[in-house]
């Protein structure tokens, strides 16, 4: 729970400035509306579809068929997929947004990445499916270049694009960029000074980080981690434009089921997407719980 | 005098039962235009030339074509129809053109009506609905679609696809658990590998088995840009889509399209007005122009054979340059066309154990 | 010595990551090129605009982009500071909103937003409104993210209380102090949402709207050499897009600063102590 009214070591005093009553929650109202009206009721037939079978009577048979080992396997390589391409996309941001806002390269170089940020964070789909097969496919750029300037074939070695590491390395083109545009506002946050001044005082780069650095940066690190998470965890055109359904997403399982034209069992699609749900809301009560441990040890 | 009342009356209701009022007759002209709008769905321009099909409609009749998701299937086309029950906006399809295994469960659904259109007679009665609901429009073969720039020695059949100068080269147009374009394929490489019935895909999935492991399998959607780029040189797609493709690189890349000696598959499309359909008469207007036989050579101008091919061959309407462009009579000689019941056990069947035969764990050699 | 090592890190990251990127794009560049047999040659390019589709589906998301972004700031940002200051125990709340749209495929909330408005009384489905509406909520999780990281980096406290204290009403609180602090995530929500919508596939589709995903998404499926012209093509117009953002807004203070002078002293002063404690406000 937020130690909005204890606990707080601030030169402003302990409380906020309401109280978190009863009528401030009504400020809220039209965002709770807003998100009413356009998500939670369209997005009701996940609730209402997975629980019915095709001629409409309630059924709990789809979420049995969810218990199937092809089904659980393609959850466990969704989830596995989110949170490498989370985690190395998320260590890479981190370190390519400080050294663009703090690591003393030259300015105009910070709002390139931002614009050039933006514009990839989205670069998804279709397109960087066959950018990355114009570059690492069997016929690709780099791999012709090996081939030709090293002697050396990366597919003869066994590497291939279309794998799960394949993927996830395409993943994180989006990813990277998302975590620099998430996380800068908050190295923004760190001064410069601070550095400086644990230098002075004779800490190493190290416990600079481990003291002060990491501490700051925490709450925004695992929020921005939880959000590559679903972003990645939610994808799938890049998925299958790359690997032709090779690989089992359960973003790819649901299209097969309501889009397909071979198994076309959309109420098995809705119970696919309410595991989806689920499983994100567990990841979000994990990831509040990871908060409130993290902030407790900043104390 | 009553006599020659009933006479006169039962007169009017012949003609009026006549093809007179389900032609492509004045007051289903008039009708249509009110309604000034057709909103089909998931046809590709390119696709056995529905964008002339199109286009010549909508000049002919002064009626306006929304066309809606393209790139659409035939599920996506079913759950249009589905999701836009009391819709009567631009989002909600008039007519669908699906794949032949989509009809009977559309019409157990309640989503289409039926409706026979003036030449009903001369489409084969093994591709249509007997009550109307729905009837096939064209047909095509499985080709095999090559690169020839890159690939010198153009496969003939399916065995040749196994040999290993094709290592890497060889790809499939869809996902076989998604696609019906793809389910197809895999059944005819059964086929092609001894099968007797299209209903038995384990040939097939063999196949395929030995296609991977001999590592001459890509394992990506093959795209007119995988094709050209050489990323993915041979693909497996409808003999349509394959020629209309070699039309457009013209010449770069220079493609070149097999139907295979063995395994020739046959795939039907069908069309159906839906049950929803906000402009019911512009759709019944457009399916009487494509069964006529100027809509009929339309489509065989984009190389698909229309469902009423054979009768209008008969009746010496086809074009002799048309009939040209076709690939040889004899190419499609041992064409086979799987019924309802063998389609439904083959997509069940493919789509249970393909990635027993091709999946992240089989490529981890 | 220590910074010239810091700084060589990051050219080493720079250069890195540079080349992560910029690799796939030439690789898509090249082979836009080969739409001439034998040469390279920019004849895909032609095609592309040869094509009125293309600026016609660009302009029509473009707009949209800027729809979603106003609606999408307007929605959450007021939201998001209310949270922050008054009702922190609605954060758990909004957080799990704000993550919910990752896992409803677009193509259940675009069946469900047809089903739901496509009847009077509510029969929005005709109206761009309803595309807009899906977008913000399509991009509600970048947005969101952005702003809180924001507000999170700002001691929102202690800014709108020394605000107060010096006679500022809440309006000018907001435009004054608030928002300019928020510069860099405001921006980033811009970036983010534009580039999401502009691309964006099925919503557009299945809501039968001219935008330029569904575009994208047809010439590939039927042209060679176009679709990675377009691709490129699409990367420069919706960086030429951001950056023209990013230079209307350079008029206003740079980040980390703020307006008000006065609140600026104060703001400096209390920042180092203030912001770890901050954190220990969160849930």
């Amino acid at each position: 729970m937020p130690s909005s009214a204890t606990g707080r070591k601030g030169a402003r005093g302990a409380r906020p400035l309401f109280g978190g009553n009863a009528l401030a929650w009504l400020g809220l109202i039209p965002f709770f509306l807003f998100a009413f009206a356009f998500m939670i009721l369209p997005a009701g037939n996940i609730l209402i579809g997975s629980f019915q079978n095709r001629e409409g009577a309630f059924t709990l048979a789809n979420f049995q068929n969810l218990l199937r080992p092809n089904i659980v396997k393609s959850y466990l390589v969704t989830i596995r997929l989110s949170i490498v391409t989370a985690l190395i996309g998320g260590c890479f941001g981190l370190l390519m947004a400080y050294a663009i806002i703090l690591g003393g390269l030259p300015k105009p170089i910070r709002s390139f990445l931002s614009t050039f940020s933006g514009v990839a964070s989205n670069f998804a789909g279709v397109p960087l499916a066959f950018a990355f097969i114009a570059t690492l496919g069997r016929v690709g750029l780099v791999t012709a270049l090996l081939k030709t300037l090293f002697g050396f074939d990366i597919y003869d070695k066994g590497f291939s694009l279309y794998s799960f590491w394949g993927l996830a390395f395409t993943y994180i083109y989006f990813q990277i960029p998302l975590m620099i545009l998430i996380i800068s506002p908050a190295i923004d946050g760190m001064k410069k000074e601070w550095r400086e001044a644990s230098e002075n005082l004779g800490a190493t780069a190290i416990q600079y980080w481990f003291h002060v650095g990491i501490p700051v940066l925490a709450p925004s690190l695992l929020a921005a981690f939880i959000l590559l998470f679903g972003n990645a965890f939610g994808a799938y055109a890049t998925a299958y434009s790359l690997t032709g359904g090779l690989i089992n997403l359960v973003p790819i399982l649901i299209g097969a089921q309501i889009r397909g034209d071979v198994l076309h069992d959309p109420n098995l699609g809705y119970a696919l997407a309410f595991g989806m749900v689920i499983i994100m809301g567990l990841s979000i009560i994990a990831y509040s719980w990871v908060q409130k441990i993290a902030s407790r040890w900043m104390k | 005098m009553k006599r020659f009342g009933v006479f006169i009356l039962s007169a009017l209701i012949m003609l009026t039962l006549g093809s007179g009022v389900f032609a492509q007759s004045k007051d289903l002209i008039a009708a249509a235009q009110k309604e000034g709008q057709l909103t089909v769905i998931a046809l590709p321009h390119d696709w056995v030339n529905y964008g002339e099909m199109i286009e010549t409609f909508s000049r002919k009749y002064g009626i306006k074509v929304n066309e809606l998701n393209p790139d659409g299937s035939s599920g996506e086309e079913i759950e249009a129809i589905k999701a836009n029950k009391g819709n009567t906006g631009p989002q909600a399809p008039d007519v669908i053109d699906v794949g032949l295994s989509f009809g009977p469960q559309a019409k157990a659904d309640k989503l289409i009506v039926p409706y026979k259109v003036a030449t009903w007679d001369s489409i084969p009665a093994d591709v249509k609905d007997k009550d109307g609901y729905w009837y096939g429009d064209y047909y095509g073969a499985l080709a095999f679609e090559v690169n020839s720039d890159i690939i010198k020695n153009v496969p003939k059949d399916w065995s040749d696809l196994l040999k290993p100068e094709y290592k890497g080269k060889v790809a499939l147009a869809g996902d076989p658990r998604t696609a019906n374009q793809a389910v197809m394929t895999v059944v005819a490489a059964s086929l092609a590998m001894g099968a007797k019935t299209p209903a038995d895909v384990n040939p097939g999935l063999q196949f395929f088995d030995k296609l991977n492991k001999a590592g001459n399998f890509v394992p990506i959607i093959a795209v007119p840009g995988t094709v050209a780029s050489g990323e993915t040189p041979i693909t497996i797609r409808w003999d349509y889509n394959a020629l209309s493709n070699r039309d457009k690189s013209a010449g770069n890349p220079n493609i070149a399209v097999v139907i295979p000696a063995k395994g020739v598959i046959a795939g039907v499309y069908i069309q159906a007005i839906s049950a929803y359909a906000p402009h019911p008469n512009a759709a019944k207007l457009w399916m009487e122009f494509l069964y006529s036989d100027e809509g009929q050579l339309i489509w065989l101008k984009g190389y698909g054979h229309p469902v009423r091919f054979n009768d209008m061959a008969k009746r010496k309407v086809i074009p002799a340059d048309l009939a040209a462009k076709l690939p040889p009579a004899e190419a499609y000689a041992n064409i086979v066309f799987p019924s309802l019941a063998e389609q439904d056990t083959a997509k069940t069947a493919i789509a249970a154990n393909w990635d027993k035969v091709v999946s992240v764990e089989v490529m981890k050699k | 010595m220590k910074n010239i090592k810091r700084t060589a890190l990051s050219w080493l990251v720079l250069l890195l990551g540079l080349l992560y990127f910029m690799l796939p794009l030439v690789a898509t560049f090249l082979f836009s090129l080969k739409g001439k047999k034998g040469v390279l040659s920019f004849v895909a390019y032609e095609h592309v605009f040869a094509d009125p589709q293309f600026l016609k589906t660009f302009f029509f998301s473009f707009q949209m982009s800027i729809y979603t972004v106003v609606a999408g700031l307007a929605l959450i940002i007021p939201t998001t500071i209310w949270v922050h200051l008054k009702v922190p125990k609605a954060k758990p709340v909004i957080e799990i909103f704000a993550l919910m749209p990752f896992v409803i495929p677009p193509i259940i909330l675009a069946f469900g937003l047809i089903r739901s408005y496509s009847r009077p009384p509510l029969a929005l489905v005709t109206t761009p409104a309803l595309l807009v509406a899906g977008y913000v909520i399509i991009a509600f999780p970048y947005i969101y993210r952005s702003i809180d990281a924001g507000l999170r980096a700002m001691d929102l406290r202690a800014l709108t209380e020394a605000g107060m204290s010096l006679g500022a009403g809440w309006f000018s609180l907001l435009f004054r102090v608030v928002l300019p602090n928020l510069r860099t995530a405001i921006l980033a929500a811009i970036f983010l949402t534009f580039a999401t919508v502009i691309g964006e596939l099925t919503l557009a589709v299945l809501l039968a709207w001219p935008a330029f995903g569904p575009y994208m998404a047809l010439v590939g499926r039927d042209l060679a050499y176009e679709p990675a012209a377009l691709a490129i093509l699409s990367f420069a117009m919706t960086w030429g897009s951001i950056g023209l953002i990013q230079a209307l807004s350079r008029g206003k203070a740079r980040p980390g600063t703020v307006v008000a002078p006065g609140l600026a002293v104060m703001a400096e002063e209390t920042k180092p102590t203030t912001t770890r404690s901050t954190t220990n406000g969160l849930p």
